[in-house]
């Protein structure tokens, strides 16, 4: 790969954060933790500091080169560290999702055979402490946040700051390992584990190496020349590979300014604090932000309605010239400015988009509407195509946004389309391998080149997602359709917060499944003064149901004949990734779906008008309850 | 658990008119323990907290607590002495904020001079800060990070059951008095006040008498649990064994 200048031999991440600890010590900030309610901060001879000292606790401890650690927690500096440190010592690190239940976790640390586990706090350590004794291998349980955990006498678990003073001793009587191992590091090295979500069958662990992750940052910088010292914010799970290349890799490498946000649910308050240049947000969470900008604008005063509905015409106009390659007149550039000025800037602040200069998206595709509004209020808003195991793929350039496309690929991708449709990738970024998994790794890799299993084709340069390949849909008169590109554009509604799209050889017609949005719903019901006691209520009634009927004929009025929906049904709940209809990145995981609400379906296709249903669902302690109740069917012409 | 006793109530009687409302009631809290004080309605739980910090004047009985009768002290003081309490109707100040409810609490901690806090450097700088450090350590341990710039009013009202156990805690009391903190809530909710009051308990030793209808909870947190009817102790002890009283299965807990 090529190296920047005078960053020859860095081509491990430790090697990286030991050059800026050189380099700025302790006169530049490297990252801030907002806590007891103001920013923390860590110069990077601090962080180096801390990475030196938890590395020399797990050799004191017995970490042996190549044996990996399972982290699990949220974004906190800890993670950070903790990560670097095995990586110095030529380890390697397993995140995994905050909200995972026990038996999820049981599988990712036995399954990578990790030494140490790294748990952020009481909630996490009690779900390894349950299956300790499945865990031979495993070490210990190290946390960083002792709440709760001050009189746990299990030896088995270790707070972080002990470990760091384990290691200090040790270093004390080994002071050359620590460096001798870093520069050991080879860019080979495997330096992360990322489980892939897993839409189909049991999370594989693919391998990743620095050189993987360093190429994706490389990759990222061709479109968007991050500065050193940008601000960004640590938001999505590490446990992500995403994260792994924005926050941990480009953080060393550019290096960034990473902030951590206070707790997950004061973010909102946080991002505006730090107005990051940088920010990665999966198409759920842009999804959401959208849907609040809508709900919020609705909310307030009828002057500020009519402002920003006039500054939207107006931008928007300006976008279509600049989209068309006109040039945009004088009028219109003293209007937008105008506008800028009075509706969109404010707007950009409340939702810390100040000095944003990139926003990307992705981990699922967004509807061209919803990119179109974020342009239109002056987020530069990139879609962002990789997968875990190719690390990152295409990227929009700037002025080159085609909203249908997922960008064009970067410099040093090698992009084929099969016969049959399939995005096949040849780069730096492709991963070595899935852990302890020779066929599905012997699957994806022919002929040199990785299989994504995506679907897509090349326009121009650029390169436009289709769907999952065996997610394509053959209809019952043998034309093809995918149904995510329905259901993109079903969820750009503020009202429908998740929905699944059916069609297929054995029905005749294209049906869907609808979540209704409860928050954004329930205000539009509160305003009409409509009652309603819970989700289940709301869901069926019969305003709501006219209301998502006008959204579905909205869409339909875009959709190829034979791919409309003809029948749909507003579920009585929400889908669940804790009862496996979504994936942990809030995927839909269709079959699971297609399977548990096979009697919907049925009803759907035999002309019902109201259908039975009775589902299980899980409690958050535990428990499994029934519940019965009716949903009704609406047709559409 | 340490046997040393941290409030001593003696042959406490309280009357209003000819309604007895506490009848000769002893009781003692030891240290670092969480009593709970349960009953039927009417039975006298809140007045046992008034009386104990001062709301009402009761006819008869002591209340000892280092080495004095708090019955003897200006209300405003008890809590300076270092017990605090929280009320069956939450009772905070709506138009601040969550922060600012807190500071309000530690003013009888403030040392410094009006001169000083009028330039507000030095020492008044210096105290200033400390409060706030003091008071962000009891929104960590309270979740409280999310809410500590809204306003009270327009908070709900599990959240506001919470703001008021921090207003309690900053006062840094060695006994906390809770009434009925879980009354209203949902099941999430108690779970999440539960386990801050244990984690109170035992980070900070504080005793805790909590006045509660939600048996499961009591059961589950308490240490020792007092039973009043009609304004007299009917029992007293470990959970377990009050659960298998037939006295107080009687008055209170009816059979299953």
């Amino acid at each position: 790969m090529e190296t920047r200048k005078g960053q020859e031999g860095l081509d491990t991440i430790p090697k990286l954060l030991r050059q800026r600890a050189i380099e700025y010590g302790p006169h530049q900030i490297a990252m801030r933790k907002k806590d007891y309610g103001i920013w923390n901060e860590y110069t990077w001879q601090d962080v180096y500091g801390h990475v030196k000292d938890i590395a020399y606790g797990l050799l004191s401890l017995g970490f042996e080169k190549g044996d990996k650690i399972t982290i699990i927690g949220d974004n906190d500096p800890e993670w950070f560290w903790a990560e670097w440190a095995a990586q110095s010592i030529g380890g390697a690190a397993v995140g995994v999702y905050i909200d995972c239940i026990p038996s999820e976790v049981i599988f990712y640390v036995e399954h990578s055979d990790s030494t140490f586990v790294f748990a952020r706090d009481q909630e996490q350590v009690d779900k390894i402490l349950q299956i300790y004794e499945q865990l031979p291998k495993l070490k210990k349980v190290i946390y960083w946040d002792p709440r709760g955990l001050w009189f746990y006498d299990q030896a088995q678990i270790m707070d972080i700051q002990r470990l760091e003073e384990l290691g200090r001793a040790y270093a004390k009587e080994h002071p050359e390992l620590f460096e001798n191992l870093l520069r050991q590091g080879r860019t080979e090295d495997i330096a992360v584990f990322c489980y892939t979500s897993g839409t189909t069958g049991r999370p594989k662990g693919a391998m990743l190496t620095h050189r993987n992750l360093l190429y994706a940052v490389e990759a990222l910088r061709q479109y968007n020349p991050f500065l050193p010292m940008e601000n960004y914010l640590s938001y999505i799970s590490p446990a992500w590979l995403t994260e792994q290349i924005l926050g941990l890799c480009g953080g060393a490498l550019v290096p960034l300014i990473t902030h951590f946000p206070e707790k997950p649910e004061t973010v909102q308050v946080d991002i505006r604090d730090i107005a990051p240049h940088i920010i990665f947000y999966g198409a759920r969470l842009w999804e959401s932000l959208a849907s609040t900008i809508q709900v919020k604008i609705t909310d307030s005063t009828p002057l500020k309605v009519f402002f920003y509905n006039v500054a939207l015409k107006v931008s928007y106009k300006r976008l279509e010239a600049k989209e068309k390659g006109e040039r945009i007149g004088f009028p219109l550039r003293l209007l937008y400015f105008f506008f800028d000025f009075t509706v969109f800037r404010p707007l950009r602040d409340r939702i810390g988009f100040t000095k944003n200069k990139v926003g990307y998206t992705a981990g699922a595709a967004i509807s061209p509407d919803m990119m179109r509004l974020f342009h239109a209020i002056g987020i530069n808003i990139k879609n962002l195509y990789g997968t875990t195991e190719a690390s990152l793929i295409s990227l929009h350039k700037d002025n080159e946004i085609r909203y249908e496309t997922i960008g064009v690929p970067f410099d040093g991708c090698e992009i084929k389309i099969s016969e049959g449709g399939e995005i096949l990738i040849k780069n730096d970024g492709v991963f070595v391998g899935y852990y302890k998994n020779p066929e599905e790794t012997a699957k994806v890799f022919k002929d040199g080149y990785y299989h994504t299993g995506d679907a897509g084709l090349l326009d121009k340069g650029h390169l436009v997602y289709l769907d999952r390949m065996d997610e394509m849909i053959e209809l019952s008169d043998g034309k093809r359709f995918s149904p995510q590109y329905a259901e993109i554009r079903l969820r750009f509604s503020p009202y429908i917060k998740d929905v699944m799209v059916f069609g297929g050889e054995d029905k005749p017609f294209v049906s869907a499944i609808l979540n209704i949005d409860y928050d954004n719903v329930g205000k539009w019901a509160e305003k009409r003064k409509m009652t309603y006691t819970t989700y289940t209520d709301l869901s069926q009634k019969e305003e709501i149901r006219e209301l998502l009927r006008g959204v579905v004929e909205h869409v339909n009025s875009v959709l190829p004949e034979h791919a409309r929906i003809k029948a749909f049904v507003s579920l009585h709940k929400e889908f669940d990734p804790d009862e496996a209809e979504l994936t942990r990145t809030r995927k839909l995981k269709r079959k699971p779906i297609e399977e548990r609400y096979k009697e919907i379906l049925a009803g759907m296709y035999g002309k019902r008008e109201t259908i039975k249903v009775e589902s299980q669902v899980a409690y958050r302690d535990g428990r499994v309850g029934l519940v019965r109740t009716e949903v009704i069917v609406n047709y559409l012409n | 658990m340490p046997e040393e006793i941290h409030l001593k109530i003696e042959g406490l009687s309280l009357a209003f008119g000819n309604l007895l409302a506490l009848q000769n009631v002893h009781l003692e809290l030891k240290k670092g323990e969480i009593l709970g004080i349960i009953g039927p309605n009417g039975a006298g739980k809140t007045c046992l907290l008034n009386c104990i910090n001062g709301f009402y004047k009761p006819q008869q009985g002591r209340i000892l607590y280092k080495n004095k009768d708090v019955l003897k002290i200006p209300a405003h003081t008890i809590s300076q002495l270092g017990i605090s309490r929280t009320f069956q109707n939450v009772e905070l100040y709506t138009g601040l904020s969550s922060l600012d409810n807190l500071l309000a609490a530690r003013h009888h901690l403030i040392q410094y001079g009006l001169l000083s806090a009028l330039f507000h450097f030095g020492r008044s700088n210096r105290e200033e800060i400390e409060h706030r450090r003091y008071i962000e350590d009891i929104i960590k341990l309270l979740e409280m990070e999310a809410i500590r710039d809204h306003i009270v009013g327009s908070l709900p009202y599990g959240l506001r059951k919470r703001v008021e156990l921090g207003r309690a805690l900053v006062q840094e009391p060695e006994i906390l008095l809770l009434d009925e903190p879980m009354a209203g809530m949902n099941v999430e909710e108690k779970e999440d006040m539960a386990r801050f009051i244990l984690d109170i308990n035992e980070l900070k030793g504080t005793s805790v008498m909590l006045i509660e209808h939600d048996m499961g909870v009591v059961m589950d947190i308490t240490h020792r649990i007092a039973v009043l009817d009609f304004g007299n102790k009917i029992a007293e002890g470990p959970p377990k064994a009050i659960r298998e009283n037939p006295a107080v299965i009687n008055a209170y807990l009816g059979k299953a």
